[in-house]
Protein backbone atom coordinates (compact mmCIF):
# COMPACT_ATOMS: atom_id res chain seq x y z
CA UNK A 1 0.00 0.00 0.00
CA UNK A 2 2.35 2.50 1.16
CA UNK A 3 4.98 4.17 -1.28
CA UNK A 4 8.26 4.12 -0.18
CA UNK A 5 9.98 7.26 -0.93
CA UNK A 6 6.93 9.44 -0.77
CA UNK A 7 6.01 12.15 1.19
CA UNK A 8 2.25 12.68 -0.84
CA UNK A 9 0.57 10.06 -2.41
CA UNK A 10 -3.16 10.65 -4.03
CA UNK A 11 -5.09 8.25 -5.54
CA UNK A 12 -7.80 9.28 -7.67
CA UNK A 13 -9.12 11.67 -5.55
CA UNK A 14 -12.53 13.50 -6.02
CA UNK A 15 -14.29 16.79 -5.05
CA UNK A 16 -17.16 18.94 -6.22
CA UNK A 17 -19.05 21.92 -4.73
CA UNK A 18 -22.42 21.55 -5.75
CA UNK A 19 -21.93 21.68 -9.55
CA UNK A 20 -18.56 22.88 -9.77
CA UNK A 21 -16.20 19.85 -10.34
CA UNK A 22 -12.63 20.78 -8.16
CA UNK A 23 -11.05 17.71 -8.63
CA UNK A 24 -11.65 15.04 -10.97
CA UNK A 25 -9.48 11.62 -10.16
CA UNK A 26 -6.01 13.44 -9.06
CA UNK A 27 -3.32 11.08 -8.63
CA UNK A 28 -0.21 12.97 -7.18
CA UNK A 29 3.32 11.70 -6.05
CA UNK A 30 5.32 13.82 -4.10
CA UNK A 31 8.77 12.15 -3.45
CA UNK A 32 10.41 12.76 0.06
CA UNK A 33 13.05 15.41 0.60
CA UNK A 34 12.68 17.68 -2.27
CA UNK A 35 10.74 20.62 -3.12
CA UNK A 36 7.56 20.10 -5.37
CA UNK A 37 6.14 22.45 -7.53
CA UNK A 38 2.51 22.66 -7.86
CA UNK A 39 1.07 24.43 -10.73
CA UNK A 40 -1.93 24.89 -12.70
CA UNK A 41 -4.37 27.78 -13.72
CA UNK A 42 -6.76 29.62 -11.53
CA UNK A 43 -9.14 26.99 -10.58
CA UNK A 44 -7.39 24.06 -11.48
CA UNK A 45 -7.90 22.53 -7.50
CA UNK A 46 -4.65 23.63 -6.01
CA UNK A 47 -6.06 24.95 -3.19
CA UNK A 48 -8.73 22.22 -2.53
CA UNK A 49 -6.18 19.79 -2.91
CA UNK A 50 -3.85 21.50 -0.04
CA UNK A 51 -7.97 21.77 2.12
CA UNK A 52 -7.83 17.60 1.76
CA UNK A 53 -4.16 17.07 2.54
CA UNK A 54 -4.78 19.03 5.99
CA UNK A 55 -8.06 17.34 7.13
CA UNK A 56 -9.80 20.65 6.09
CA UNK A 57 -12.19 19.12 3.84
CA UNK A 58 -13.08 15.28 3.35
CA UNK A 59 -12.89 14.07 -0.52
CA UNK A 60 -16.17 12.17 -2.05
CA UNK A 61 -13.64 9.47 -2.90
CA UNK A 62 -10.23 8.99 -3.29
CA UNK A 63 -6.89 8.17 -0.72
CA UNK A 64 -4.00 9.80 0.47
CA UNK A 65 -1.13 8.90 2.10
CA UNK A 66 0.88 11.13 4.34
CA UNK A 67 4.51 10.83 5.20
CA UNK A 68 3.98 7.02 4.60
CA UNK A 69 0.91 6.29 6.57
CA UNK A 70 -3.05 6.44 5.00
CA UNK A 71 -4.29 9.81 5.79
CA UNK A 72 -8.45 9.39 6.26
CA UNK A 73 -10.85 10.66 8.88
CA UNK A 74 -9.36 10.33 12.02
CA UNK A 75 -5.54 10.13 11.64
CA UNK A 76 -5.27 13.97 12.17
CA UNK A 77 -2.32 13.42 14.60
CA UNK A 78 -0.32 12.87 11.20
CA UNK A 79 -0.55 16.39 11.04
CA UNK A 80 1.46 17.71 13.58
CA UNK A 81 4.50 16.92 11.83
CA UNK A 82 2.75 18.93 9.16
CA UNK A 83 3.20 23.00 8.44
CA UNK A 84 0.80 24.67 5.74
CA UNK A 85 -0.35 27.96 4.84
CA UNK A 86 -3.37 27.45 2.93
CA UNK A 87 -4.69 30.57 1.01
CA UNK A 88 -4.90 33.71 2.98
CA UNK A 89 -2.93 33.82 6.31
CA UNK A 90 -5.40 33.57 9.11
CA UNK A 91 -4.74 34.92 12.44
CA UNK A 92 -6.72 36.84 15.41
CA UNK A 93 -6.28 41.02 14.45
CA UNK A 94 -6.20 41.78 17.84
CA UNK A 95 -3.57 40.17 18.96
CA UNK A 96 0.20 40.73 18.12
CA UNK A 97 2.04 38.64 15.87
CA UNK A 98 3.96 36.51 18.53
CA UNK A 99 0.81 35.99 20.63
CA UNK A 100 -0.68 34.49 17.35
CA UNK A 101 1.97 32.20 17.40
CA UNK A 102 1.68 31.34 20.49
CA UNK A 103 -1.73 30.93 20.51
CA UNK A 104 -1.47 28.84 17.82
CA UNK A 105 1.30 26.77 19.36
CA UNK A 106 -1.58 25.54 22.02
CA UNK A 107 -3.13 23.49 19.12
CA UNK A 108 -2.15 20.89 17.59
CA UNK A 109 1.09 18.89 18.24
CA UNK A 110 3.48 20.31 20.43
CA UNK A 111 6.02 23.06 19.89
CA UNK A 112 8.75 23.45 22.25
CA UNK A 113 9.61 26.68 23.91
CA UNK A 114 11.48 29.42 22.27
CA UNK A 115 10.17 27.65 18.89
CA UNK A 116 7.96 30.98 18.42
CA UNK A 117 10.65 33.35 18.39
CA UNK A 118 12.68 31.03 16.26
CA UNK A 119 10.49 30.75 13.36
CA UNK A 120 9.73 35.37 13.85
CA UNK A 121 13.91 34.94 13.26
CA UNK A 122 13.29 32.97 9.97
CA UNK A 123 11.36 35.30 8.28
CA UNK A 124 12.83 38.46 9.77
CA UNK A 125 9.96 39.66 11.56
CA UNK A 126 11.44 39.77 15.38
CA UNK A 127 11.18 43.53 15.65
CA UNK A 128 7.76 43.71 14.39
CA UNK A 129 6.14 40.99 16.12
CA UNK A 130 4.94 42.59 19.45
CA UNK A 131 2.60 44.42 17.12
CA UNK A 132 -1.24 43.75 16.58
CA UNK A 133 -1.36 41.96 13.51
CA UNK A 134 -4.27 44.14 12.30
CA UNK A 135 -1.46 46.63 11.58
CA UNK A 136 0.73 44.58 9.89
CA UNK A 137 1.16 45.00 6.13
CA UNK A 138 0.39 42.60 3.34
CA UNK A 139 3.36 40.97 3.16
CA UNK A 140 4.50 40.82 7.29
CA UNK A 141 0.99 38.95 7.21
CA UNK A 142 2.36 36.15 4.71
CA UNK A 143 5.62 36.26 6.46
CA UNK A 144 3.98 35.50 9.96
CA UNK A 145 1.94 33.19 7.65
CA UNK A 146 5.09 31.03 6.60
CA UNK A 147 6.11 31.36 10.32
CA UNK A 148 3.07 29.60 11.72
CA UNK A 149 3.80 26.65 9.19
CA UNK A 150 7.24 25.96 10.08
CA UNK A 151 6.38 26.46 13.90
CA UNK A 152 6.15 22.42 14.63
CA UNK A 153 9.45 22.27 12.66
CA UNK A 154 7.35 19.94 9.74
CA UNK A 155 8.81 17.24 8.18
CA UNK A 156 6.49 18.69 5.22
CA UNK A 157 5.54 22.00 4.42
CA UNK A 158 2.32 22.77 2.50
CA UNK A 159 2.31 26.59 0.96
CA UNK A 160 -0.44 28.10 -0.92
CA UNK A 161 1.75 30.26 -3.17
CA UNK A 162 3.90 31.59 -0.29
CA UNK A 163 5.43 34.31 -2.65
CA UNK A 164 2.18 36.12 -2.49
CA UNK A 165 3.07 40.25 -1.56
CA UNK A 166 6.93 39.00 -0.36
CA UNK A 167 9.21 41.51 -1.30
CA UNK A 168 12.38 40.73 -3.55
CA UNK A 169 14.17 39.76 -0.27
CA UNK A 170 11.65 37.92 1.11
CA UNK A 171 11.49 35.85 -2.41
CA UNK A 172 14.81 35.22 -2.21
CA UNK A 173 15.05 34.45 1.37
CA UNK A 174 11.83 31.98 0.79
CA UNK A 175 13.57 30.29 -1.54
CA UNK A 176 16.73 29.53 0.88
CA UNK A 177 14.69 28.59 3.32
CA UNK A 178 12.98 25.93 1.39
CA UNK A 179 15.88 24.66 -0.32
CA UNK A 180 17.64 23.84 2.99
CA UNK A 181 14.58 22.39 4.55
CA UNK A 182 14.89 19.80 1.30
CA UNK A 183 18.59 19.39 1.47
CA UNK A 184 17.62 18.52 5.60
CA UNK A 185 15.45 15.28 4.16
CA UNK A 186 11.83 17.38 4.21
CA UNK A 187 9.48 17.23 1.91
CA UNK A 188 7.76 20.90 0.66
CA UNK A 189 5.05 21.28 -2.53
CA UNK A 190 4.43 25.09 -3.23
CA UNK A 191 2.11 26.30 -5.24
CA UNK A 192 2.58 29.07 -6.93
CA UNK A 193 1.66 30.78 -10.32
CA UNK A 194 5.13 32.62 -10.99
CA UNK A 195 6.83 30.16 -12.68
CA UNK A 196 10.37 31.88 -13.27
CA UNK A 197 10.59 31.52 -9.59
CA UNK A 198 9.36 27.46 -9.41
CA UNK A 199 11.69 26.72 -12.50
CA UNK A 200 14.48 28.28 -9.79
CA UNK A 201 13.23 26.51 -6.78
CA UNK A 202 11.71 23.05 -7.06
CA UNK A 203 12.87 20.12 -8.62
CA UNK A 204 9.82 18.21 -9.46
CA UNK A 205 6.44 19.91 -10.77
CA UNK A 206 3.27 18.74 -11.24
CA UNK A 207 1.22 19.95 -13.38
CA UNK A 208 -2.92 19.97 -13.15
CA UNK A 209 -5.40 21.36 -15.09
CA UNK A 210 -9.71 20.95 -14.66
CA UNK A 211 -8.92 18.65 -11.67
CA UNK A 212 -6.21 16.81 -13.14
CA UNK A 213 -2.90 15.73 -13.20
CA UNK A 214 -1.97 16.64 -16.56
CA UNK A 215 2.09 16.43 -16.25
CA UNK A 216 4.11 15.09 -13.39
CA UNK A 217 8.13 14.78 -13.06
CA UNK A 218 11.58 16.48 -12.19
CA UNK A 219 11.94 19.87 -13.60
CA UNK A 220 14.90 19.44 -15.53
CA UNK A 221 13.75 16.26 -17.13
CA UNK A 222 10.73 17.36 -18.48
CA UNK A 223 11.81 20.66 -19.89
CA UNK A 224 14.41 18.24 -21.88
CA UNK A 225 11.98 16.16 -22.75
CA UNK A 226 9.29 18.50 -23.80
CA UNK A 227 11.52 21.29 -24.91
CA UNK A 228 11.92 22.63 -28.43
CA UNK A 229 14.40 23.58 -31.39
CA UNK A 230 13.27 26.61 -33.84
CA UNK A 231 15.11 27.00 -36.96
CA UNK A 232 14.58 29.83 -38.85
CA UNK A 233 14.62 28.35 -42.87
CA UNK A 234 14.04 29.86 -46.09
CA UNK A 235 10.33 29.73 -47.52
CA UNK A 236 11.50 27.05 -50.75
CA UNK A 237 13.98 25.07 -48.54
CA UNK A 238 11.20 24.42 -45.81
CA UNK A 239 10.28 20.57 -47.79
CA UNK A 240 14.24 19.71 -47.54
CA UNK A 241 14.98 20.84 -44.19
CA UNK A 242 12.32 19.10 -42.90
CA UNK A 243 12.48 15.47 -43.93
CA UNK A 244 16.20 15.97 -43.05
CA UNK A 245 15.37 16.54 -39.33
CA UNK A 246 12.53 13.95 -39.50
CA UNK A 247 15.05 11.62 -40.78
CA UNK A 248 16.89 12.46 -37.20
CA UNK A 249 13.91 12.70 -34.78
CA UNK A 250 11.51 10.79 -36.13
CA UNK A 251 8.30 11.43 -38.13
CA UNK A 252 5.83 14.05 -36.96
CA UNK A 253 8.46 15.75 -34.46
CA UNK A 254 8.88 18.62 -36.88
CA UNK A 255 6.05 21.18 -37.21
CA UNK A 256 5.94 24.29 -39.49
CA UNK A 257 5.69 27.92 -37.58
CA UNK A 258 5.30 30.87 -39.73
CA UNK A 259 5.35 34.21 -38.29
CA UNK A 260 6.40 37.95 -39.75
CA UNK A 261 9.77 37.07 -39.93
CA UNK A 262 9.51 34.14 -42.26
CA UNK A 263 9.17 30.45 -41.87
CA UNK A 264 10.17 28.50 -38.43
CA UNK A 265 10.54 24.63 -38.72
CA UNK A 266 10.15 23.67 -35.05
CA UNK A 267 11.43 20.67 -33.56
CA UNK A 268 10.15 19.06 -30.62
CA UNK A 269 13.62 17.40 -28.66
CA UNK A 270 15.56 18.12 -26.22
CA UNK A 271 17.25 21.50 -26.49
CA UNK A 272 20.68 20.17 -26.12
CA UNK A 273 20.47 18.66 -29.33
CA UNK A 274 20.83 22.13 -31.07
CA UNK A 275 23.72 21.35 -32.48
CA UNK A 276 23.31 17.96 -33.88
CA UNK A 277 19.92 19.68 -35.82
CA UNK A 278 22.42 22.33 -37.33
CA UNK A 279 24.58 19.41 -38.55
CA UNK A 280 21.80 17.24 -39.96
CA UNK A 281 20.48 20.28 -42.02
CA UNK A 282 23.68 21.61 -42.88
CA UNK A 283 24.69 17.71 -44.34
CA UNK A 284 21.71 18.34 -46.80
CA UNK A 285 22.76 21.34 -48.09
CA UNK A 286 20.31 23.89 -45.85
CA UNK A 287 21.57 26.57 -43.85
CA UNK A 288 19.26 27.99 -40.68
CA UNK A 289 19.53 31.67 -40.61
CA UNK A 290 18.40 31.42 -36.71
CA UNK A 291 18.63 28.68 -34.32
CA UNK A 292 16.17 29.25 -31.06
CA UNK A 293 16.50 26.13 -28.44
CA UNK A 294 15.06 25.38 -25.30
CA UNK A 295 12.08 25.68 -22.98
CA UNK A 296 10.75 27.25 -20.67
CA UNK A 297 8.06 26.09 -17.25
CA UNK A 298 6.01 28.83 -18.79
CA UNK A 299 5.95 27.83 -22.45
CA UNK A 300 5.38 23.56 -21.16
CA UNK A 301 3.01 25.13 -18.65
CA UNK A 302 0.78 27.37 -21.28
CA UNK A 303 0.61 24.28 -24.07
CA UNK A 304 -0.27 21.47 -21.15
CA UNK A 305 -3.03 23.60 -19.53
CA UNK A 306 -4.34 24.68 -22.89
CA UNK A 307 -4.61 27.74 -21.71
CA UNK A 308 -1.73 29.61 -24.28
CA UNK A 309 -4.75 31.11 -26.81
CA UNK A 310 -7.01 32.38 -24.00
CA UNK A 311 -6.57 36.43 -22.99
CA UNK A 312 -6.17 35.60 -20.09
CA UNK A 313 -5.25 31.83 -19.39
CA UNK A 314 -7.52 30.00 -16.84
CA UNK A 315 -9.32 26.41 -16.73
CA UNK B 1 -5.98 22.24 29.44
CA UNK B 2 -3.10 23.85 27.23
CA UNK B 3 -6.02 24.73 24.56
CA UNK B 4 -8.29 25.61 27.15
CA UNK B 5 -6.08 28.43 28.97
CA UNK B 6 -4.99 29.59 25.16
CA UNK B 7 -8.69 30.36 24.45
CA UNK B 8 -8.88 32.23 27.86
CA UNK B 9 -6.30 34.57 27.11
CA UNK B 10 -6.95 35.37 23.56
CA UNK B 11 -10.77 36.36 25.34
CA UNK B 12 -9.38 38.25 27.72
CA UNK B 13 -7.41 40.10 25.14
CA UNK B 14 -10.79 40.83 22.69
CA UNK B 15 -12.20 44.23 22.14
CA UNK B 16 -15.32 42.67 22.09
CA UNK B 17 -15.13 41.28 25.59
CA UNK B 18 -14.51 44.86 26.81
CA UNK B 19 -16.91 45.89 24.90
CA UNK B 20 -19.54 43.51 26.41
CA UNK B 21 -18.65 44.00 29.92
CA UNK B 22 -18.99 47.66 29.64
CA UNK B 23 -22.86 47.41 27.97
CA UNK B 24 -23.64 45.07 30.45
CA UNK B 25 -22.51 47.06 33.46
CA UNK B 26 -23.47 50.54 31.76
CA UNK B 27 -26.95 49.25 31.60
CA UNK B 28 -27.60 47.65 35.34
CA UNK B 29 -26.36 50.97 36.48
CA UNK B 30 -28.87 52.28 34.26
CA UNK B 31 -32.01 50.11 34.92
CA UNK B 32 -31.36 50.99 38.45
CA UNK B 33 -31.24 55.06 37.75
CA UNK B 34 -34.56 54.07 36.48
CA UNK B 35 -35.50 52.73 39.27
CA UNK B 36 -34.63 54.69 41.63
CA UNK B 37 -36.40 57.45 39.55
CA UNK B 38 -39.93 55.44 39.44
CA UNK B 39 -39.72 54.90 43.48
CA UNK B 40 -40.39 58.37 43.81
CA UNK B 41 -43.40 58.79 41.74
CA UNK B 42 -46.00 60.02 43.90
CA UNK B 43 -48.48 59.55 41.27
CA UNK B 44 -48.24 55.85 40.78
CA UNK B 45 -48.06 54.05 44.42
CA UNK B 46 -47.81 50.76 43.33
CA UNK B 47 -44.81 50.92 41.17
CA UNK B 48 -43.41 53.07 43.51
CA UNK B 49 -43.81 50.53 45.74
CA UNK B 50 -41.97 47.37 43.46
CA UNK B 51 -39.43 49.93 43.29
CA UNK B 52 -38.57 50.63 46.44
CA UNK B 53 -38.30 46.77 46.76
CA UNK B 54 -35.41 46.64 44.65
CA UNK B 55 -33.51 49.14 46.50
CA UNK B 56 -34.42 47.66 49.84
CA UNK B 57 -31.67 44.90 51.34
CA UNK B 58 -31.51 42.09 51.45
CA UNK B 59 -34.37 41.71 48.84
CA UNK B 60 -32.21 43.82 46.30
CA UNK B 61 -29.04 40.77 46.43
CA UNK B 62 -31.50 38.50 44.78
CA UNK B 63 -33.33 40.78 42.62
CA UNK B 64 -30.45 42.87 41.27
CA UNK B 65 -28.92 39.51 40.37
CA UNK B 66 -32.02 38.53 38.55
CA UNK B 67 -31.88 41.68 36.65
CA UNK B 68 -28.15 41.47 35.57
CA UNK B 69 -28.91 37.52 34.36
CA UNK B 70 -31.56 38.54 32.39
CA UNK B 71 -29.92 41.60 30.22
CA UNK B 72 -26.58 39.55 30.67
CA UNK B 73 -28.34 36.33 29.49
CA UNK B 74 -28.75 37.89 25.70
CA UNK B 75 -25.33 39.49 25.64
CA UNK B 76 -23.51 36.19 26.65
CA UNK B 77 -25.60 34.51 23.73
CA UNK B 78 -24.48 37.26 21.15
CA UNK B 79 -21.45 36.74 23.07
CA UNK B 80 -20.67 32.96 22.19
CA UNK B 81 -22.05 34.15 18.61
CA UNK B 82 -19.36 36.67 17.81
CA UNK B 83 -16.39 34.26 18.68
CA UNK B 84 -17.59 30.95 17.30
CA UNK B 85 -18.54 33.55 13.71
CA UNK B 86 -14.62 35.10 14.16
CA UNK B 87 -13.54 31.35 14.63
CA UNK B 88 -15.16 30.56 11.18
CA UNK B 89 -14.31 34.09 9.40
CA UNK B 90 -10.67 34.77 10.56
CA UNK B 91 -9.85 31.43 9.54
CA UNK B 92 -8.35 30.58 13.13
CA UNK B 93 -9.94 27.34 13.23
CA UNK B 94 -8.54 26.30 9.75
CA UNK B 95 -5.31 26.84 10.94
CA UNK B 96 -5.66 24.84 14.39
CA UNK B 97 -7.64 22.26 12.67
CA UNK B 98 -4.52 21.76 9.82
CA UNK B 99 -2.25 21.69 12.96
CA UNK B 100 -4.32 18.67 13.55
CA UNK B 101 -5.98 19.95 16.77
CA UNK B 102 -9.60 17.88 16.92
CA UNK B 103 -12.32 19.88 16.03
CA UNK B 104 -14.66 19.09 18.88
CA UNK B 105 -12.03 19.91 21.37
CA UNK B 106 -10.95 22.99 20.06
CA UNK B 107 -14.37 23.66 19.65
CA UNK B 108 -15.39 22.56 23.35
CA UNK B 109 -12.53 24.47 24.83
CA UNK B 110 -13.83 27.85 22.99
CA UNK B 111 -17.19 27.20 24.53
CA UNK B 112 -15.73 26.91 27.80
CA UNK B 113 -13.41 30.03 27.56
CA UNK B 114 -16.04 32.22 26.45
CA UNK B 115 -18.50 30.80 29.49
CA UNK B 116 -15.58 31.45 31.56
CA UNK B 117 -15.36 35.68 30.57
CA UNK B 118 -19.01 36.07 30.13
CA UNK B 119 -19.45 34.50 33.74
CA UNK B 120 -16.74 36.62 34.72
CA UNK B 121 -18.73 40.01 33.31
CA UNK B 122 -22.06 38.79 34.74
CA UNK B 123 -20.33 38.96 38.24
CA UNK B 124 -18.63 42.28 37.28
CA UNK B 125 -21.79 43.73 36.46
CA UNK B 126 -23.43 42.05 39.55
CA UNK B 127 -21.14 43.70 41.57
CA UNK B 128 -21.67 47.09 39.96
CA UNK B 129 -25.20 46.57 40.38
CA UNK B 130 -25.22 46.02 44.02
CA UNK B 131 -22.80 49.46 44.57
CA UNK B 132 -25.44 51.40 42.58
CA UNK B 133 -28.58 50.16 44.49
CA UNK B 134 -26.86 51.09 47.56
CA UNK B 135 -26.04 54.63 46.45
CA UNK B 136 -29.23 54.65 44.62
CA UNK B 137 -31.08 53.68 48.02
CA UNK B 138 -28.75 56.14 50.16
CA UNK B 139 -29.62 58.75 46.99
CA UNK B 140 -33.16 58.22 47.65
CA UNK B 141 -33.49 57.74 51.31
CA UNK B 142 -34.30 54.00 51.40
CA UNK B 143 -32.68 52.67 54.51
CA UNK B 144 -32.68 49.17 55.24
CA UNK B 145 -32.76 46.94 58.89
CA UNK B 146 -30.07 44.36 57.82
CA UNK B 147 -28.25 44.41 54.44
CA UNK B 148 -27.89 40.68 54.80
CA UNK B 149 -29.24 37.99 56.48
CA UNK B 150 -28.39 33.99 56.73
CA UNK B 151 -31.29 32.97 54.86
CA UNK B 152 -30.08 35.68 51.76
CA UNK B 153 -26.89 34.36 52.05
CA UNK B 154 -27.96 30.89 51.40
CA UNK B 155 -30.07 31.73 48.72
CA UNK B 156 -27.33 33.84 46.77
CA UNK B 157 -24.71 30.69 46.95
CA UNK B 158 -27.59 28.84 44.99
CA UNK B 159 -28.56 31.89 42.72
CA UNK B 160 -25.03 32.08 41.68
CA UNK B 161 -24.50 28.74 40.79
CA UNK B 162 -27.69 28.06 38.56
CA UNK B 163 -26.69 32.10 37.00
CA UNK B 164 -23.18 30.27 36.11
CA UNK B 165 -25.21 27.37 34.35
CA UNK B 166 -27.50 29.59 32.36
CA UNK B 167 -24.87 31.80 31.18
CA UNK B 168 -23.38 29.05 30.11
CA UNK B 169 -26.26 27.70 28.38
CA UNK B 170 -26.62 31.02 26.57
CA UNK B 171 -23.03 31.07 25.40
CA UNK B 172 -22.84 27.32 23.82
CA UNK B 173 -26.53 28.17 21.59
CA UNK B 174 -25.03 31.36 20.89
CA UNK B 175 -22.06 29.44 19.74
CA UNK B 176 -23.75 27.01 18.02
CA UNK B 177 -26.10 29.20 15.77
CA UNK B 178 -23.07 31.33 14.57
CA UNK B 179 -21.17 27.75 13.85
CA UNK B 180 -23.80 27.14 11.36
CA UNK B 181 -24.00 30.42 10.46
CA UNK B 182 -20.34 30.81 9.95
CA UNK B 183 -19.99 34.36 10.19
CA UNK B 184 -20.57 36.62 13.62
CA UNK B 185 -22.96 39.13 12.51
CA UNK B 186 -25.73 36.48 11.22
CA UNK B 187 -24.89 34.36 14.63
CA UNK B 188 -25.49 37.38 16.50
CA UNK B 189 -28.49 38.54 14.90
CA UNK B 190 -30.23 34.73 15.00
CA UNK B 191 -29.20 34.97 18.73
CA UNK B 192 -30.93 37.94 19.51
CA UNK B 193 -34.20 36.89 16.90
CA UNK B 194 -33.91 33.55 19.36
CA UNK B 195 -34.54 35.44 22.41
CA UNK B 196 -37.11 37.63 21.51
CA UNK B 197 -38.87 35.18 19.48
CA UNK B 198 -38.89 32.96 22.10
CA UNK B 199 -40.57 35.57 24.37
CA UNK B 200 -42.90 36.34 21.56
CA UNK B 201 -44.08 32.92 20.73
CA UNK B 202 -44.63 32.16 24.80
CA UNK B 203 -47.53 34.14 24.58
CA UNK B 204 -49.13 32.38 22.01
CA UNK B 205 -48.05 28.52 23.28
CA UNK B 206 -46.86 29.08 27.16
CA UNK B 207 -47.49 24.93 27.34
CA UNK B 208 -44.45 24.79 24.74
CA UNK B 209 -42.17 27.41 25.11
CA UNK B 210 -41.90 26.69 29.17
CA UNK B 211 -39.47 24.11 27.95
CA UNK B 212 -37.62 26.58 25.64
CA UNK B 213 -34.24 27.41 26.84
CA UNK B 214 -34.99 31.66 28.21
CA UNK B 215 -38.26 30.26 29.84
CA UNK B 216 -36.44 27.42 31.60
CA UNK B 217 -33.66 29.83 32.46
CA UNK B 218 -36.20 32.55 34.35
CA UNK B 219 -38.14 29.50 35.84
CA UNK B 220 -34.70 28.27 37.42
CA UNK B 221 -34.23 31.40 38.82
CA UNK B 222 -37.44 32.44 39.80
CA UNK B 223 -37.10 30.82 43.20
CA UNK B 224 -36.50 34.10 45.11
CA UNK B 225 -37.75 36.74 42.63
CA UNK B 226 -41.14 36.09 42.07
CA UNK B 227 -41.56 40.11 43.14
CA UNK B 228 -40.51 40.94 39.61
CA UNK B 229 -42.32 38.63 38.01
CA UNK B 230 -45.73 40.75 38.05
CA UNK B 231 -44.73 41.01 33.63
CA UNK B 232 -45.05 37.31 33.89
CA UNK B 233 -47.67 37.01 36.04
CA UNK B 234 -50.09 35.68 32.78
CA UNK B 235 -47.61 32.79 31.86
CA UNK B 236 -46.80 32.18 35.75
CA UNK B 237 -49.28 28.88 35.52
CA UNK B 238 -47.10 27.28 32.47
CA UNK B 239 -43.56 27.56 34.69
CA UNK B 240 -41.21 24.59 35.14
CA UNK B 241 -40.71 23.60 38.89
CA UNK B 242 -37.51 25.30 39.58
CA UNK B 243 -35.41 22.45 39.67
CA UNK B 244 -36.93 20.55 36.68
CA UNK B 245 -35.92 24.05 35.15
CA UNK B 246 -32.15 23.34 35.88
CA UNK B 247 -32.33 19.94 34.12
CA UNK B 248 -33.50 21.64 31.22
CA UNK B 249 -31.14 24.29 31.16
CA UNK B 250 -28.36 21.19 31.61
CA UNK B 251 -30.15 19.60 28.64
CA UNK B 252 -29.66 22.61 26.31
CA UNK B 253 -26.24 23.38 27.55
CA UNK B 254 -25.37 19.95 26.95
CA UNK B 255 -27.66 20.22 23.55
CA UNK B 256 -26.19 23.15 22.12
CA UNK B 257 -22.28 22.44 22.93
CA UNK B 258 -22.65 18.84 21.46
CA UNK B 259 -24.38 20.21 18.46
CA UNK B 260 -21.64 23.08 18.29
CA UNK B 261 -18.57 20.21 18.66
CA UNK B 262 -20.43 17.68 16.13
CA UNK B 263 -21.39 19.92 13.51
CA UNK B 264 -17.60 21.79 13.74
CA UNK B 265 -16.90 18.10 13.42
CA UNK B 266 -18.16 17.12 10.17
CA UNK B 267 -18.06 20.16 8.22
CA UNK B 268 -15.99 21.61 5.50
CA UNK B 269 -13.73 24.46 6.40
CA UNK B 270 -12.97 26.11 3.51
CA UNK B 271 -11.31 29.75 3.18
N1 LIG C 1 -15.89 26.80 -1.10
C1 LIG C 1 -16.13 26.59 -2.40
N2 LIG C 1 -17.40 26.64 -2.86
C2 LIG C 1 -17.66 26.44 -4.15
N3 LIG C 1 -16.74 26.17 -5.07
C3 LIG C 1 -15.47 26.11 -4.70
C4 LIG C 1 -15.10 26.32 -3.33
N4 LIG C 1 -13.76 26.20 -3.25
C5 LIG C 1 -13.31 25.93 -4.49
N5 LIG C 1 -14.33 25.87 -5.37
C6 LIG C 1 -14.23 25.59 -6.82
O1 LIG C 1 -13.33 24.52 -7.00
C7 LIG C 1 -12.49 24.77 -8.11
C8 LIG C 1 -11.04 24.69 -7.67
O2 LIG C 1 -10.76 25.74 -6.78
P1 LIG C 1 -9.35 25.94 -6.07
O3 LIG C 1 -9.49 27.02 -5.08
O4 LIG C 1 -8.88 24.62 -5.59
O5 LIG C 1 -8.44 26.42 -7.27
P2 LIG C 1 -6.91 26.87 -7.30
O6 LIG C 1 -6.19 25.93 -8.19
O7 LIG C 1 -6.41 27.01 -5.91
O8 LIG C 1 -7.01 28.28 -7.99
P3 LIG C 1 -6.17 29.64 -7.77
O9 LIG C 1 -4.95 29.53 -8.60
O10 LIG C 1 -7.08 30.69 -8.31
O11 LIG C 1 -5.91 29.78 -6.31
C9 LIG C 1 -12.88 26.13 -8.67
O12 LIG C 1 -13.73 25.92 -9.76
C10 LIG C 1 -13.64 26.77 -7.55
O13 LIG C 1 -14.64 27.62 -8.04
MG1 LIG D 1 -5.77 28.65 -4.74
Amino acid sequence: MAEPNAAIVTRGLAKRYGRQVALDGLDLRVPTATVYGFLGPNGAGKTTTLRILTGLVRPDSGSVELLGRPFGRGERRVLFRVGALIEAPSFYPFLSGRENLRALAAAGGPVPRGRVDEVLDLVSLRDRAGDRVSGYSMGMRQRLGIAAALLNDPALLLLDEPANGLDPAGIVGLRETLRALAAQGRTVLVSSHILSEVEQLADVVGIIARGRLVREGPVAGLLAREGEVRLRVAPDEVATAGAALERLLGAGSVRRADDRGGVWLVARCDPARAADLNRQLAGAGVFASRIEAGATLESLFLELTGSARDGLGGA
Amino acid sequence: MRLFGSHLRRLVRRPATLVTYLLLTGLILLIIVAVAAASQQVADPQSSLAARLILTFPSAWTLTLAMVVAVGGMLALTYGAAIAGAEWSWGTLKTAVARGESRARYTLAAIAGATVLAWAGTLIAYAAGIVGALASAAAVHITSATLIDAQTAGDLAGQLARTALAIAMDVSIGYAIATVARSQLAGIGAGIGLYFGEGIIGIFVPQIVKWAPFAATSAMLGGGTTAVAGAASAASSARLDPDLAVVVVVAWLVLAAGFAAVWTERADING
